[in-house]
């Protein structure tokens, strides 16, 4: 970094160490060690002094669980989270922006535009998907033989629960995170989110959840799997208390999300950007933070009350005092179901944006479009006891969870009748982005018709549990949100970094991934249907050989993400391919902006004058008017 | 090189760091595990088993925690319940039981199974079914049907242990039995009495540990 290389024209730049006594991520985690210091040995010490079950078990929850919890706040002081409010507290006048650093520093602190929050959550959630992804090539390997193993049940489990829980935190945000931050403002002709502050919080709650989930490991682990079932978790070891307090941190996340995206869409929205010209992924976004803000409070209740029956000797999952396994349960799979459909919805819309774009035609059918999403949001509400069909609940419950359950595939049909009616006559281009989009609908298709079964209380009894279940959410989570994540991340490469991913190593990724992971999931139903269970590395010898395929194949799709990395490196490194400003010809408002997009998006309050899927109509205007009159911002109702 | 090129460069270099460390750190947990402490071979295709159970190790990490502890060839305990016995043979099992009684939940326990005989020996008298209120702990290896219950000493006896490995002068109860092992691979085992003092309903801690109540018995071809 030597002096020479900075232009003598330029501001003169502070030297790079001065940002470490500033609030930022170096500050957080210093602070976020204090706190866990402080709230283990001082508090937590104290806390828990006269407790025998505590104290004298060598398993001291409330040591721990204070540390942790005082460790999170140090870290969000660190960042300079409460520097505004104490700010307000004191009188100072309101503004809707931090401070902002310059260049790569400003990934590292709090930052209050969308883009820097959407690039912030796409890292983020690629480093978790390649710990979880690293994680899952070691349960496999585990796999490997029926009876001979790498690594002790108790460790399986727990390399189970944290691959699971990984996933299941890191998918909430996976497309909302990334994508939602970073377009939803510009899509609907915003300068910003609602609440900035709140979404710079919303992201930085994610990395201090992975730390606390991490931490499990070194805390003996957990034994639970990701769905941390009571009363097993109340009388698991420490690391249960990561995962509860990870867990419930998401939760709080993908509530303020929710909240955010809702509020800014409802009440941002550019001047001419009627409900009927939203662009798809933006109605997708907001049914998923409807089922977001809805279900998240749920599973903050259910983790904290866990939490409360471990740390200070409460009993709601404990019948021996009245207290209810089946609460957590119906608690969990509240949420838990909801979830599902935050995971699929806005893979769903993500694809429906990107097919008109690549088959030159309108989104046949957008409102039906968006009926089959808001359908989906409202029943995932009414189903979630379909987990619990074998757990002994009322029998008289099941035929009314099984109807509903099976009602949900028709908005879900309507989604994939939009994507045949776009595509049908269609000029269709074959690019990267458009493959990825392509496989979410047959490898869903694969997914939903094998729910059928789950959701069929009789049939589910006896694949309930086993590897068959396993291959059906891997079906819908990985082959419908991965494949669109990819989709959008090839789509959008272009505009947020001004950098076009390598085709032919896309092209290379993508089949890689599409075929292994077909050759990887569609044994473990046969698997799951031959009897192995979920979550024991035990399983008859017989279906050893089904089982190294399986494995084998499963290292093939990691070969594919090696391939992903190689790309991004290449193309951002060596390559250089600067992209046209609009490589894919979209009518899309984010495409009519210039690259990078400014700090502000739009210059002056857009005013929009035709839905973005007019494609194959000459006459048709522009989306966006970015240079409006004043009598034309009036016409539009601005 | 630019400071933009060698930020990058740090950032990318940072992420694999980052990842090898997680990845290092998760494998070490994975490994993590007691010591295999291998059967005496006394004969063809016999083998002798010798193991220990405490109220509490007395010393280390977890000193307050239920055990067990087992014995090498070379007659060294060793805090460890990974146990190597050879295949298609018959297993003689000593154990010298130094913890007082908990008693079983289900009754059914109190009847030694999957041993040869139906009979286990305690203090070298035969023993069909124990009291189940006598019982301290189960050896059981659910997949080969064993169940043995394990009384424990007198509470009131002189001399009782506090440090672990016990010795034979402090106050234990000597139970004998046979099993058989089948084919090679990894059986778990473990004590089914919930025995972990101060857990809720002494389920936590020890026994869901192994190297304390629960174990492995890694059968190996011979
Ligand atoms: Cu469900
Ligand atoms: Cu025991």
């Amino acid at each position: 970094m030597s002096a020479a290389a900075i232009p003598a024209a330029g501001p003169v730049r502070e030297p790079w160490w001065r940002g470490l006594g500033r609030f930022n991520v170096f500050t957080g985690i210093v602070l976020g060690i204090g706190g866990y210091l402080i709230g283990a040995l001082v508090i937590g010490h104290v806390l828990s002094k006269g407790i025998p079950a505590q104290t004298e078990t060598n398993q001291n929850d409330i040591e721990f669980v204070c540390g942790i919890l005082l460790g999170i706040v140090g870290f969000l002081v660190g960042m300079g989270f409460l520097n505004y409010p104490i700010a307000r507290l004191t009188g100072a006048a309101p503004t809707l922006r931090e401070k902002e650093e310059k260049g790569i520093a400003r990934y590292f602190t709090l930052c209050t535009d969308h883009k820097v929050v959407g690039i912030q959550y796409l890292w983020g959630v690629l480093f978790f998907f390649l710990v979880a992804g690293l994680n899952a090539m070691l349960i496999r390997t585990q796999l490997l033989y029926p009876t001979e193993h790498f690594w002790s049940a108790d460790n399986y489990i727990t390399l189970v629960g944290l691959h699971g829980t990984m996933m299941m935190m890191m998918t909430t945000s996976m497309v909302l995170g990334p994508f939602g931050n970073y377009f939803v403002p510009v899509m609907v002709g915003a300068k910003r989110m609602a609440f900035p502050r709140i979404e710079a919080l919303s992201f930085w709650l994610l990395p201090v959840a992975g730390v606390v989930l991490l931490a499990a490991v070194g805390a003996k682990g957990f034994p639970t799997g990701w769905t941390g079932y009571a009363n097993l978790s109340v009388q698991a070891k420490l690391g249960m208390d990561c995962y509860l307090i990870s867990f419930a941190l998401i939760g709080i996340s993908m509530a303020l999300v929710g909240f955010n995206m809702l509020v800014t869409v409802y009440t941002m929205r550019a001047p001419g950007m009627t409900w009927t010209r939203l662009p798809i992924f933006v109605w997708s976004v907001i049914a998923t933070a409807f089922l977001q803000l809805l279900a998240a409070p749920v599973l903050i209740a259910g983790m904290s009350l866990v939490l409360l029956d471990r740390v200070v000797g409460t009993t709601f999952f404990m019948p021996f005092s009245g207290g209810s396994p089946f609460l957590y349960e119906n608690l969990f799979w509240f949420f838990g179901h909801p979830e599902v459909y935050i995971l699929a919805l806005p893979g769903f819309g993500l694809v429906l944006e990107i097919l008109p774009v690549f088959s030159r035609k309108p989104l046949w059918g957008y409102r039906l479009a968006v009926a089959g999403l808001m359908g989906v949001a409202l029943l995932s509400f009414f189903v979630w006891q379909h987990h619990l069909f074998v757990s002994g609940i009322n029998p008289d419950l099941r035929p009314f969870f099984m109807f509903t359950t099976e009602l949900i595939s028709i908005p879900t049909a309507l989604v994939f009748l939009n994507a045949m009616g776009t595509l049908f006559r269609g000029k269709i281009r074959f690019s990267v982005p458009m493959l990825f989009a392509l496989a979410l609908f047959f490898n869903f298709f694969i997914g939903g018709a094998s729910g059928v079964f789950l959701s069929d209380a009789p049939s589910d009894v006896s694949t309930h549990g086993s590897f068959f279940v396993m291959a059906h959410f891997h079906y819908t989570i990985m082959g419908g949100l991965v494949f669109a994540f990819f989709g959008g991340l090839f789509y959008w490469f272009p505009k947020m970094f001004g950098v076009h991913l390598n085709e032919k190593l896309g092209k290379l990724q993508f089949w890689l991934f599409f075929i292994f992971f077909n050759l990887t999931f569609f044994p473990l139903f046969a698997v799951g249907m031959l009897g192995q269970p979920r979550r024991v590395s035990a399983y008859s010898p017989s279906l050893q050989w089904l089982n190294d395929w399986v494995t084998a194949a499963a290292y093939m799709i990691g070969l594919s993400f090696a391939v992903f990395v190689v790309n991004v490196v290449y193309s951002c490194f060596f390559e250089r391919r600067r992209p046209e400003a609009n490589p894919w010809h979209s009518k899309g408002i984010e495409w009519q902006l210039p690259t990078p997009i400014p700090v502000d998006n739009f210059e002056r309050v857009p005013v929009i004058n035709a839905s973005p899927y007019e494609y194959g109509t000459p006459e048709a205007p522009l989306v966006a008017n970015l240079n409006p009159s004043h009598a034309e911002v009036v016409a539009a109702g601005g | 090189m630019s400071a933009r090129r060698l930020g990058a460069l740090l950032a990318a270099v940072l992420v694999v760091g980052g990842g090898v460390a997680i990845g290092l750190y998760v494998a070490l947990f994975l490994e993590a595990s007691p010591p295999p402490v291998q059967a005496a071979v006394i004969g063809r295709r016999v083998a002798a088993l010798e193991l220990q159970t405490v109220a509490e190790v007395g010393h280390g990490e977890n000193s307050f925690w239920v055990s067990y502890y087992a014995r090498t060839p070379g007659h060294k305990w060793v805090h460890s319940t990974i146990l190597r016995v050879p295949a298609y043979s018959l297993v003689h099992v000593t154990v010298y039981q130094y913890d007082s009684a908990t008693g079983l939940r289900n009754p059914l326990w109190g009847q030694p199974r999957g041993v040869v005989g139906g009979v286990m020996y305690v203090n070298g008298k035969p023993v069909k079914v124990l009291n189940p209120e006598l019982a301290s702990h189960t050896f059981a290896i659910p997949e080969l049907g064993v169940s043995v219950p394990l009384p424990g000493v007198d509470e009131e006896a002189p001399n009782q242990c506090s440090n672990a490995p016990c010795t034979l002068a402090e106050a234990h109860n000597t139970i004998t039995f046979t099993f058989r092992t089948r084919g090679p691979g990894k059986y778990r085992w473990q004590c089914f009495v919930p025995c972990a003092a101060g857990f809720i309903f002494g389920f936590g801690g020890p026994m869901q540990s192994i190297g304390y109540m629960d174990g492995e018995l890694e059968v190996q071809s011979s």
